[in-house]
Order: structure tokens, then sequence, then C-alpha cells
């Protein structure tokens, strides 16, 4: 009997701490917060992965150096990953300080959630540190007159080609849509594979739409159709733009949809195709190259209602969490982290576009790279892309239906009316 | 005497709670959920009653996905507990004893590698270009089959099957090499005396013999096949144009890039909702899962 009283007791005081584990969770940061006068910052970023993660622990550093009291914890998860962890983390109370974001539907749907701090007053407050950041740029983080991040990085698409092949073939760099296709029609005749096209991933096929949706539709029915309430997609512009992604099918590799965003560029990289729409962001990868290249922005259409010199491309930043109990702290980094010596040192470590002026110039970048931040800072306005600028009811199907287009097995009017009726019932759900 | 009368629920208690908390809460909470629209951003919940399931029903995505994964149980419990229990049965015969061991491993390797890995392997296999499979098929004369495996909407879901059941089957066959050893062996001599031929014995002794190994195997089948997520993903993501998405990944998407929580949960409850059934009418068929 002894035994088994013994047993019980022992049964009850697992089961009893079992319910004390699970019942109780004292927040972690409390302490640290009423301790002194210390701040902690939660920052929560995409680069898990070198050269951006030593730049981010080298910039906290250096802020913490100059900053006594202020400490900054980095989470960090890449990607897709990501994507999913932010929509976990803001949904609690315990939200990160400060957080990655990309723009667009993506980004405003923080903004409609209350997730994300109203940053207008310091932009205007510090004009000398708002006005070094390209406009175009901040831009697409402002919705309804407000201002809601910071913009840190860029990442454009431009058409990238092969200066070897295009000398042998004496050919020039298109600027119309009909010159592109006459240049498509020589390098095939040549022999080789003019454009390239891994749209494994279905975003690289959103992005050729992008530009050419941009390109095909006036920029005002552009931005009433990108947002959420007044979405429509009834302009044949759409459906023009899909007929000429259609005309490109000939001249891409074949199976473009077996084929993943990697291959393509080594297929670029090793000269068997010609030309490729490449992102700056990109630019490190294709270095080894045997060849000479150069970029062009994406040609005009003669028939098209946009404004050719628009680029494609977007900014990538940070936004404040709203619960933040120390918003002139985060700010303050953010500030810091897009002052003129961090900008420049994140183009020298990183080689992607900073949003900041005069970051990227010859002391740490490729002529090419110059140039192109010479075009983007010459741009009145960004197409951004599609999949984080619509809401992903009606990217999804949109992306969905380009892969089935390049198989074949949907027309432009099709895709259009799926893509029509999603809207529609997201802008049902908007109201 | 009272403590004799407790003692037994306090040693279940433990488990029971922990199931509770971790299993059955949140399948209640799952319920609840899907009678609602809401995102992780919005703080109303917005109470739509049984639209997210009469949702499914015109949602062409949804009865693509369900379909798909309707193909893959049944080819999955045709290839791997069928197919297995024949491997292991093959493995087990005499005329194969030397190799066996071997044999074995081979075939219980891809069991132990990460699907990542393998899911890299396999897109080297299918690439259209370098891939193995278009290599091979040119080497045999069949150039005319060859093509972006991964790419075509028509190849591209059983491409990713195929992936599948290379993998699972070493794991059911070895399942089955366990129980097959377990046979006393003098019910294969009487046969034998009786003139049973190999299939003969096959049929009318390993098979009935193995009966309670293989309702575990057609449960575990079962439920790896409704749930497959990863195959899918590393391969294809869905693609294209959603022709190989399946109910796990369609999930995935509505939940962490549509940001449709309540519509994410509704797709969850199909899942559980199947697995529960092919349960019960599995149960019922082998009367229960008691071994003897």
């Amino acid at each position: 009997m002894m035994k088994k009283s013994f047993a019980v007791s022992i049964c009850i005081i697992l089961i009893l701490l079992l319910v004390v584990g699970c019942g109780q969770q004292t927040p972690a940061n409390t302490e640290n917060a009423s301790e002194g006068n210390e701040v902690t910052l939660t920052l929560f970023h995409r680069w898990p992965n070198e050269p951006f993660k030593g730049y981010f622990d080298g910039v906290i550093q250096e802020f913490e150096k100059q900053n006594p009291g202020v400490k900054i914890k980095v989470v960090t998860a890449l990607n897709e990953e990501y994507k999913q962890k932010i929509n976990v983390v803001l949904g609690n109370d315990n939200s990160p300080d400060i957080y990655f974001t990309w723009v667009g539907e993506y980004a405003n749907k923080f903004v409609r959630g209350g997730k994300a701090l109203d940053l207008t007053k310091y932009v205007e407050e510090d004009k000398a540190w708002s006005d070094q950041i390209i406009p175009s740029t901040l831009k697409p983080f402002t919705l309804d007159n407000k201002v809601y991040g910071v913009p840190v990085l860029m990442d454009v698409r431009m058409m990238a080609y092969n200066k070897e092949i295009f000398n042998q073939l004496g050919l020039e760099p298109p600027s119309t849509w009909n010159e592109f296709i006459q240049v498509l029609d020589k390098l095939k005749a040549s022999g080789a594979i003019p454009l390239g096209f891994g749209n494994k991933e279905p975003w690289n096929g959103g992005l050729y739409i992008t530009t050419l949706n941009q390109r095909l539709v006036s920029a005002d029915v552009l931005a009433k159709d990108n947002n959420r309430e007044t979405g429509e997609f009834t302009d044949p512009g759409y459906v023009v733009a899909l007929q000429k992604l259609q005309q490109l099918i000939p001249y891409v590799n074949e199976n473009p949809n077996a084929f993943s965003r990697e291959e393509e560029r080594n297929m670029f990289a090793n000269g068997k195709i010609a030309m490729m729409p490449l992102h700056t962001i990109e630019f490190p990868y294709i270095k080894d190259a045997k060849f000479e290249w150069g970029t062009f922005n994406f040609p005009s259409i003669e028939e098209g209602k946009g404004d050719p010199s628009v680029i494609t491309g977007a900014p990538e930043g940070f936004m404040i969490s709203a619960q933040t109990k120390h918003p002139d702290e985060a700010v303050k980094f953010l500030k810091f982290l897009t002052s003129k010596p961090m900008a420049e040192k994140w183009v020298k470590e990183t080689n992607v576009i900073s949003t900041v002026k005069g970051a990227v110039n010859s002391s740490n970048s490729t002529p090419l790279m110059v140039e192109t931040i010479g075009q983007v800072e010459k741009a009145s306005d960004m197409a951004i892309w599609i999949d984080t600028i619509l809401d992903g009811r009606i990217f999804n199907p949109y992306l969905a239906g380009i892969q089935q287009l390049l198989n074949g097995e949907k027309t432009p009017e099709q895709i259009m009316q799926e893509v029509q009726e999603a809207a529609k019932q997201v802008k049902e759900s908007a109201k | 005497m009272k403590i004799r009368n407790i003692a037994p629920y306090l040693y279940v208690a433990p488990s029971l709670i922990i199931a509770f908390i971790f299993i059955y809460y949140p399948v209640m909470e799952n319920v609840q959920s899907s009678f609602f629209s809401w995102s992780p951003f919005s703080d109303t919940k917005e109470f739509v009653a049984l639209q997210n399931y009469t949702r499914l029903f015109d949602d062409s995505v949804f009865l693509v996905a369900l379909k798909n994964n309707l193909i893959h149980l049944v080819i999955s419990l045709a290839v791997q507990v069928v197919g297995g229990l024949v491997l292991a049965a093959i493995l087990e015969d005499v005329v194969f004893r030397r190799v066996a061991p071997v044999l074995r491993t081979v075939y219980f390797l891809p069991v132990l590698i990460s699907i990542s890995v393998i899911g890299l392997l396999f897109s080297f296999i299918y690439n259209p270009d370098i891939g193995l499979l278009n290599k091979f098929l040119a080497m045999v004369g069949l150039e005319e089959y060859a093509r972006g495996w991964l790419g075509d909407s028509d190849t591209a879901f059983p491409a990713i099957i195929a992936m599948g059941q290379w993998q699972g089957i070493g794991y059911i066959t070895m399942l089955y090499i366990v129980a097959i050893q377990k046979i006393p062996p003098d019910l294969y001599e009487a046969a034998e005396m009786d003139g049973a031929g190999k299939i003969r014995k096959f049929l009318h002794i390993t098979v009935p013999q193995v009966k309670e190994i293989s309702f575990v195997t057609i449960i575990y089948t079962v439920s790896q096949s409704i749930l497959t997520f990863s195959d899918v993903y590393v391969l294809t993501k869905g693609g294209p144009g959603n022709s190989s998405q399946v109910l796990s990944t369609y999930l995935y998407q509505k939940a962490f890039v549509d940001s449709e929580m309540g519509y994410a949960s509704t797709i969850a409850n199909v899942i559980l909702g199947i697995t529960v059934v092919v349960y019960l009418i599995q149960a019922k068929v082998f009367k229960n899962g008691q071994e003897g």
C-alpha cells in the first residue's frame, strides 16, 4: 500500500507540473524592459544568409555603440518562411518592433489591420533625412497620404542581353515592341535561343505581365485595378498584354514551366540564351559570365497607353509595429539604417541597390549598376510586382493562368475572366 | 481501497491531458474557426456559418486538389501496400535468401533520405534539358515521349506520385518482412505437402497471416497520402496552373499567402473528415486492430 500511494503522489506531482508548465506563460520581455532604462527592440528581417546577415549585424553593433541603452534583438527567416512567420507573429500581441515588408497589397494589409505605425510625422519633421531617400521608392510605402514604412533597398527588373551575340549579328537593343520582335526573329534565325523563360515558380511569368500591363494599360486604370476596393480588370489592355506574352512563346526555351529561375539564369550565364529579364539583385550571379553583357529597359509598345519610361521594380523596407513601446528608438534605428554611410556600406557589401540618393556610385558599384540607378532616379514611377501589389486571391489564379497559357491550355480571355471574377470577390470582401 | 479505484485513471491521466491539450483542443478550435471569415491581421471575425463549406464545391482548385489526393491515395495503396507485400514475400523467398539483406537495404535507403534532398534529385531526373529520364528515353529510342515532366499539366502530378512511391515502398516492405518472418514455417511446410505452389502459398498463408500488420500499413499509407505536402511543395508548388495542387498545399496557400484563415480551417477539416471516414471503414472491414 505504501508503494502504491507513493506512486500515486508522484503521478499527481507530474500532472501538476504539466498543468503548471502549460498554464502559465509569462512574457519574457517584461523583465528586460523594466530593468533600468535599457530599451530592447526586436528586429525581424528576411536574411539569415550572408552577406545580408553580416551587414545587419554590423549596422546594429554600430548603432548600439552610438546609442548606449538601446539593444536590438534580431530574428530572421528566409523568404517563404518569412511570409509565413510574419503572419503569425503580427497576429498575436508579441509582435516585433521593426519588421521587413514588401510593398503593395502585401504591406497594405498590415496597415489596414492596424499593425503598422504611421510614420508621417517623423518623415515631415526630419526633412534632411527623408529628402535623401529617392521619392519614387517612398511612394509605394504610402497609403492614403500617410507614410507607413521606410524603404531600404530596391530591386529592378531590366532586360539583360548578351553583347557578344548581339554584336556578331549586328543587333541593337530594341526600344519598341516591333523592334523587339525583329531582334527575336534574327536571333532565332541564327540558331540561338532568343529569350530565357524559367516559369516553374510562376512569379516569373507574373513579372512579364507586370511590365506588359504597365505598358498597355493607362496609369489611372492600373491604379484603380490594383486597389482591392475598386479592382475590376475589365480594360481590354490586359487581354492584349497576355496576347503579347503569347507572341513570345515561340522565342523562349521549350517547356518554360519546367525550368526554374536558377536554370534560366545559368543558361544565360553560359551563353545559351541571348536575352533574359534580370533583376539587379541577381547581377552578382552573372558576374562569372565569359562575355560582356548589358541591360535595357523593356521596350515600349506602340499601341500602349502606359508611360514607357516606367521601370519594373519595387522597393523593400521596414515597418514599425503599431504596438511598439519605443517608437522613437525604432525610428532612430531606421534613420540610421538609411543614413548615407550605412547605405553605401549596404551597396558595397551586398551589391543590391539602396534607396538612398547617391549611395550607388562608382566607388562601390559597377558602371552597369550606376547606369541602372540613374534610370530609376529619373523614372517618375515604378511598376510593382503583380504578386505583391495584388491580393493573393487575385494573383494566384492570374499566375496559374499564365502557366496554363504557356502550356496552351487557356486563352488570354479565359484568364482575364477568372481574374475579373476573383477581383469581384475581393472587392466584395473589402467592403 | 479507494486509491485502488482511482489509480488506473491517474496512470492514464497524463497522456489524456497531453492528448487533449495538443490534439483534441486544437481540432475543436479549428472546427470553430471554419465557421468564420478572418485573416491574421483583422481584429474581427465575421461569422459566416456554413459559407466556407458551400464555397468548397464552387472552388475549382479545391476540386482538383481533392481529385489529386484521391488519385494519390489509390495509387499509394496499390503500389505501397500491395506492391510492398509482394516485394516482401519475394525478398523472403528461399531463392533470394542470399541477396535479400542487400536488397532490403536498397529498398529501405530512400526512406532515410530527407524529402528535400529527394526533391532536388528528382527535379534533376525530370529536368527537360539535362534530366536522366529524357536522356534514358532518347537512349532507348522513345524521344517522342520526352517532355518537361514537371512543366506539363498532364504529367506533373503523376511525376510527383512516382517519386512518393519510390520513397515510400521501402518502409512498408520492411514492416511486411518482419511480419512474414513471424509466420510459423510449419504452415508453409503443411501447404507444400498438400502440393501448393508459391502463388497459392502467398495467397492462402502469407496474406491472411499478415492481416494485422496490413491494418497498420493501410492506415499509415492512407494518412501519409492524405497529408502529402512536401513532395508537391519541393517539386512544383502545385503548378503548373494548379494542376498538381493537393489539399494540404492548397490549405497552405490559403492560410499563408491569401490570409484566408477560416477557409483554410475548412480545408483542414475536410482532410480530417476524409481520414476519419477511411479509418472507420477500415476498422469495420478488419473488425478491430487487435492482435490475434
